[in-house]
């Protein structure tokens, strides 16, 4: 069995698989990088073959013994307490994607190194601007409309959170746009929750409003306490150290004037 | 004299003067303004109205607050989850 080796975040992930169609999604999707790490800090193994395609969002989390399940009609993870070695059985390459997401934002949350945000991500001047809120509010508009801008995400933004310093790496996770594939790692300098309006303006969030805006934007599955209580300081941490605002979005790249 | 007391020691973060109460069984979040949280903070142990209105009194010594007032206050953390009767 082949084993290829992508980078997600600062993590190093060893992927086997016998699909080839899994195969050539990992290679188009992520990072790959040659030769073999003797350390991964992920190890999953990928089946084609299970459930049903995508019948909704609801995952259902369960605990046996050692092992923790995550299952979607469209996927299955079979995981450990750490999320160190997983097999992940996928329906189709959504499946696969959507699966990944969940396991690494586990991954992240339960090691204490950041957080996976439902956000889009564009570059600059060298800083990074996240743009989240509800569904249909336009973050992938604002994406698009950041052109020739870089993007670190489109979908879900990978943040690495440490006290008094927030980093955004590029995200295999995407959902139109294509990854460059960039290894940059770039300071975030703004979260934007937008709401869609007539006129462009922007307010500064209270960070207690911030947070509690957050919470329902975070890739996670709540299934203990202890975990949840990780996603609270992280975003505690993320909303004390950068600024959140309270957009109200025209649909047109004139919002950039606000932010920079 | 009823007296109450957090459900549960649930994990509080603290931001510009505001808490937010994460309770860790139901997931649900409950946002406190600087008052609330003073009081939150006293229910680890139990509480009646009367000690609750008069620590409030002492520690913010410009803002009047009423027993009924801090007994709405209790019933909303009652519904909330937080805080149960003390048996």
């Amino acid at each position: 069995m082949d084993l290829l080796y992508a980078k997600v975040g600062a993590h190093e992930v060893e992927i086997s698989t016998e699909s080839k169609d899994f195969k050539n999604f990992i290679q188009r999707n992520f990072s790959i990088f040659k030769g073999k790490t003797s350390d991964p800090d992920i190890k999953i193994t990928i089946k084609k073959g299970f459930g049903e395609p995508f019948v909704n969002y609801h995952v259902e989390v369960s605990k046996h013994e050692e092992k923790i399940l995550f299952r979607r009609a469209d996927y299955l993870i079979e995981t450990v307490f750490d999320y160190r070695y997983s097999v992940i059985y996928a329906h189709n390459e959504f499946a696969l994607k959507h699966a990944i997401t969940n396991l690494y934002s586990s991954f992240i949350v339960y090691h204490n190194w950041g957080l996976l945000i439902h956000s889009s991500c564009a570059i600059e001047n060298g800083k990074a601007h996240i743009f989240s809120g509800q569904s249909g509010a336009g973050k992938s508009t604002a994406a698009k409309l950041s052109a020739p801008r870089e993007l670190l995400s489109d979908e879900a933004t990978i943040l690495m959170i440490d006290d008094g310093k927030v980093t955004v790496f590029d995200s295999p996770f995407r959902s139109e746009l294509q990854a460059t594939g960039t290894n940059k790692t770039v300071p975030l300098a703004s979260i934007q929750l937008l709401h869609q309006s007539l006129h462009n303006n922007r307010m500064n969030l209270k960070k207690s409003d911030a947070l509690i805006q957050l919470l329902d934007k975070v890739f996670y599955w709540a299934h203990s306490p202890k975990e949840t209580k990780q996603v609270i300081k992280l975003l505690n941490k993320l909303v004390e150290t950068v600024p959140v605002y309270d957009p109200h979005f025209q649909k047109n790249n004139r919002f950039w004037e606000l932010i920079s | 004299m009823a007296r109450y007391v957090q459900k549960s020691s649930y994990e509080s973060t603290h931001l510009d003067n505001e808490w937010i109460i994460l309770n860790t069984d139901d997931y649900t979040v409950t946002k406190l303004n600087d008052i609330g949280g003073f009081c939150w903070s006293l229910l680890e142990a139990e509480q009646t109205l009367e000690s609750l209105t008069q620590a409030v009194g002492r520690e913010y010594l410009e803002t009047k607050v009423s027993e009924r007032e801090i007994e709405e206050f209790l019933s909303q953390l009652m519904e909330c989850g937080l805080v149960k009767y003390a048996v």
